[in-house]
């Protein structure tokens, strides 16, 4: 594979006011992902949902564990908006209350805050440990190489939500834990993205010649190699917040996640399930959140392969 | 055919069992016993042929592949996680199966069975969500008998683990949970908040003239206060599973959660998987929990005895008064003199707080309108034989697979059902009610001390492998339970919870 950081960026621009300007390749890039349908949509979701986790205690009117109790409010109740002709002298639910007489509204926009962070939190720590590994394997090689690898082929033999529920049954069920537990089997996907770039970009001639000017390894790796082999970890990262977020979820559907009270939307679902038929905004709601959530990372996710792609231009 | 202990001494509350002649059996105890033809009725002590039982050596894993009962039903297939079959039974003595095949399905969630009834595809589903009354009831094509409450859900409490060794806290407590916003809330109809640990519908137990503290968070606040307790961390754990007692466990935990941050305590839940919740309060390590009792004959006995006797663990220390006045009310027949015992326990749960006795809950089993014989029974399994749909198949939902089909080694209601069909006790629970009646026994009769209970056994009695019942059977199918040293004491894991729960511990043990 051609990595795009090392590819010649003289192509010809499509205009020719702009030739007089020099384009760095992040502009280039960003300018590529706003062009891109896909990335638009996933772009906007994200922001919306960053905002709405960043101002959740301005936009939710209730806290996540309080509860709403009035004569003739039942538990359960359906979703109750004035504009569409909701009696007004009831109070406005946007979403309905839940089992607990709590705001449904206010705990999917809290959850928001959880679940970007579960898919930031976990993502991040296994990016890191993951490039960490996959560079060691990729640059050292040898016995090391086979030693990490082979290890990282053991975690990828599980399906990854197994892995999970089997980390989590050890640990013992909590939002940390779990939060351990998906880091740790996104792990050997960032390893070997990054192992294999590392692989390619070390045989690269301005490796050799930094080599040759007497650069030490460490400066090389992370200097030299390692930024010029971050662009699948981007993309493949991206795409791993929305299976991270949907594990977490998963794993507090299960009842071995979030505890109660939390505002987790997969456990808010789990609680519910038995309420499909009976009070579906229950389950409606928080997993229309998720759904919402994972598309927009996989959008995002797809645009930026498609922007970072050097084979394809705009 | 004799078993017998050469005396009372080994701890247990059985001194014989003997055949006195080809049709009846004679149970001699080491102490009056006025609820003994309730507990011999339960589904554990169904009888068994004695050659039969020979044969598996009492391996609950044999028995499961082919079990040999007397019942209206015998197994057809068991297939593993899918379903049970059963056959009618063409010899049986009394009135025989109204469908000629019956099919026991389960599934976990309410709003799955319930699909499943709603489509035709199953006839009767057990537990309806308490949210789904409205619905069933709504629906034409279906029915809805309610469950009387013979069961209690209660907060427990460990009296040697802080911070709940101190009596004040636990007392706190009490005042601040609001039983009645729990019950009205949370809780199906025919649900009742409870006043004493044991329903009030039973003959002796209950004292209405006791009643549980009143909700009052001002009180629980001082006590509180005066502990030097403010600003408690607590952490609460129960069970995901879902009981007639406690029909919304999770959202039952979180409104307890919030009820106690209006005192000032924090609670965090912790949910446990069933087995290890349940063996974990067992050994009395659990502190602050939710659990519940579902009655297995309608006597206080099987409430208080079980959870506030001598060996009970669960709430850390036991309390010798409240043993010693179990003792007494155990060991007459006079409702008078046993209520006046229980009163007295009643005053002494209510000062020591072990425990805050909720809700006796109400729930309900589901059937197609077209089912004739549609039942629901208080304290025992649903009889399949009874039912019949406008079809050849009766198909049954309920929550959970059966684990084995040897219920003398089991205690789960959902085994029992698959048992119930296949083999049968002396005595039965009469269809519908918490009565006992006549079953593979024609008559019983006791002596005046209620220690001696001899049972005439029904004639021409036919198990499924052609066998004749007679005495020995009953005696080997006791035999096999109680003593230790026996060839056939084997079960699923040897330890025959009922058999140990009514009648202590095994002999040669």
């Amino acid at each position: 594979m051609q990595e795009s950081a090392s590819a010649p960026f003289a192509a010809a621009p499509a205009r020719p006011a702009e030739q007089l300007r020099v384009q760095s390749p992040f502009v280039r890039t960003v300018r590529r992902l706003l062009r891109n349908r896909s990335a638009q949509v996933g772009l906007a979701i994200i922001t919306l949902l960053v905002l709405i986790a960043l101002f959740a205690d301005v936009i939710a009117p209730y806290a996540c564990d309080q509860q709403i109790r009035q004569s003739g409010l039942r538990r359960r109740s359906p979703p109750c908006i004035h504009l569409l002709g909701c009696d007004r002298d009831k109070p406005q639910l946007l979403m309905g209350l839940d089992s607990n007489f709590r705001d449904l509204f206010s705990r999917v926009v809290y959850g928001s805050r959880l679940s970007l962070q579960i898919g930031f939190l976990t993502t991040g720590a296994a990016i890191l440990i993951g490039t960490l590994l996959g560079a060691a394997a990729g640059y050292a090689g040898g016995w090391a190489d086979n030693a990490i690898m082979r290890i990282m082929d053991v975690l990828l033999a599980f399906p990854s939500l197994l892995l999970a529920i089997a980390i989590v049954s050890v640990l013992g069920p909590g939002l940390i834990n779990t939060l351990l537990a998906v880091a740790i089997v996104s792990i050997p996907v960032y390893a070997r993205v990054v192992r294999a770039s590392v692989l390619s970009v070390k045989e690269m001639d301005y490796i050799a010649a930094s080599h040759a000017l007497g650069a030490s390894p460490l400066r090389i790796l992370f200097v030299r190699i390692l930024p010029n082999s971050l662009t699948p970890l981007i993309v493949v990262g991206t795409l791993g917040i929305a299976t991270a977020i949907l594990d977490a979820a998963g794993l507090s559907f299960l009842g071995l996640g979030a505890q109660p009270p939390t505002p987790e939307w997969g456990l808010m679902l789990g609680e519910e399930r038995n309420s499909v038929f009976n009070a579906p905004h229950l389950v409606f709601f928080p997993g229309i959140a998720i759904m919402i959530t994972v598309l927009g990372f996989n959008l995002l996710g797809d645009g930026l392969r498609d922007a970072l792609d050097p084979r394809r231009k705009a | 055919m004799k078993v017998e202990a050469s005396n009372c001494d080994y701890g247990g509350s059985m001194k014989s069992i003997e055949a006195l002649d080809e049709l009846t059996v004679k149970f001699t105890l080491c102490t009056p016993d006025p609820a003994f033809p309730f507990k011999i009725a339960g589904d554990s002590f169904a009888i068994l042929d004695a050659d039969y039982l020979n044969e598996t050596g009492g391996d609950s894993n044999k028995i499961s592949e082919n079990p040999v009962g007397t019942g209206p039903y015998k197994l057809k297939e068991w297939k593993r996680g899918e379903s049970i079959t059963y056959e009618a039974f063409a010899d049986y003595w009394g009135n025989k199966a109204k469908t000629p095949t019956a099919v026991l399905r389960w599934s976990k969630e309410a709003a799955q069975r319930l699909l499943e009834l709603q489509s035709g595809n199953a006839d009767g589903m057990s537990n309806v969500g308490p949210d789904d009354f409205e619905t069933v009831e709504k629906d034409s094509s279906l029915k809805l008998i309610e469950v009387p409450a013979a069961n209690i859900f209660y907060i427990g409490f460990n009296n040697t683990i802080p911070p709940f060794d101190d009596d004040r806290v636990r007392l706190a407590f009490a005042y601040a949970i609001d039983r009645q916003r729990i019950v009205d809330d949370y809780y199906p109809r025919g649900s009742v908040v409870a006043t004493s640990f044991v329903p009030t519908s039973f003959a002796v137990g209950a004292s209405p003239n006791v009643p549980w503290h009143e909700y009052n968070p001002e009180k629980a606040r001082e006590l509180l206060k005066e502990a030097g307790k403010e600003n408690l961390e607590v952490t609460l754990t129960y069970r995901d599973v879902v009981r007639g007692y406690l029909p919304n466990p999770g959202i039952v935990a979180q409104e307890i959660q919030a009820q106690l941050k209006e005192v000032g305590v924090n609670v965090k839940i912790e949910v446990k998987e069933s087995g290890a919740f349940l063996d974990s309060v067992t050994a009395g390590k659990e502190a602050f929990y939710l659990l519940g009792w579902g009655a297995d004959y309608p006597d206080a006995t099987n409430f208080l005895d079980y959870h506030f006797g001598p060996q009970n663990q669960q709430y850390g220390k036991p309390y010798d008064d409240i043993v010693a006045l179990l003792r007494e009310g155990a060991s007459t027949a006079d409702l008078a003199k046993r209520q006046a015992a229980y009163d007295k326990v009643n005053e002494l749960l209510k000062k020591y707080v072990p425990m805050i006795p909720v809700a006796h809950g109400g729930s309900a089993i589901a059937f197609r309108a077209d089912v004739e014989g549609a039942h629901a029974n208080p304290v025992s399994a649903l009889v399949f034989a009874e039912m019949k749909p406008p079809k050849d198949t009766f198909v049954f939902v309920q929550n959970a697979e059966p684990i084995s089909l040897n219920c003398a080694d089991e205690s789960d209601g959902e085994t029992f059902t698959a048992c119930a069909q296949i083999f049968e006790t002396l005595l039965r629970f009469k269809l519908g009610t918490a009565e006992v009646e006549p079953a593979l026994a024609e008559s019983y009769e006791a002596n005046d001390g209620l220690t001696e209970w001899t049972f005439k056994l029904r004639p021409g009695v036919k198990f499924h492998n052609g066998a004749t019942l007679d005495a020995n059977d009953v005696v080997a199918t006791m035999a096999a339970m109680w003593d230790a040293k026996n060839p056939n004491h084997k079960g699923r894991t040897g330890t025959f919870e009922y058999w140990t729960a009514y009648f202590g511990p095994f002999l040669n043990q």
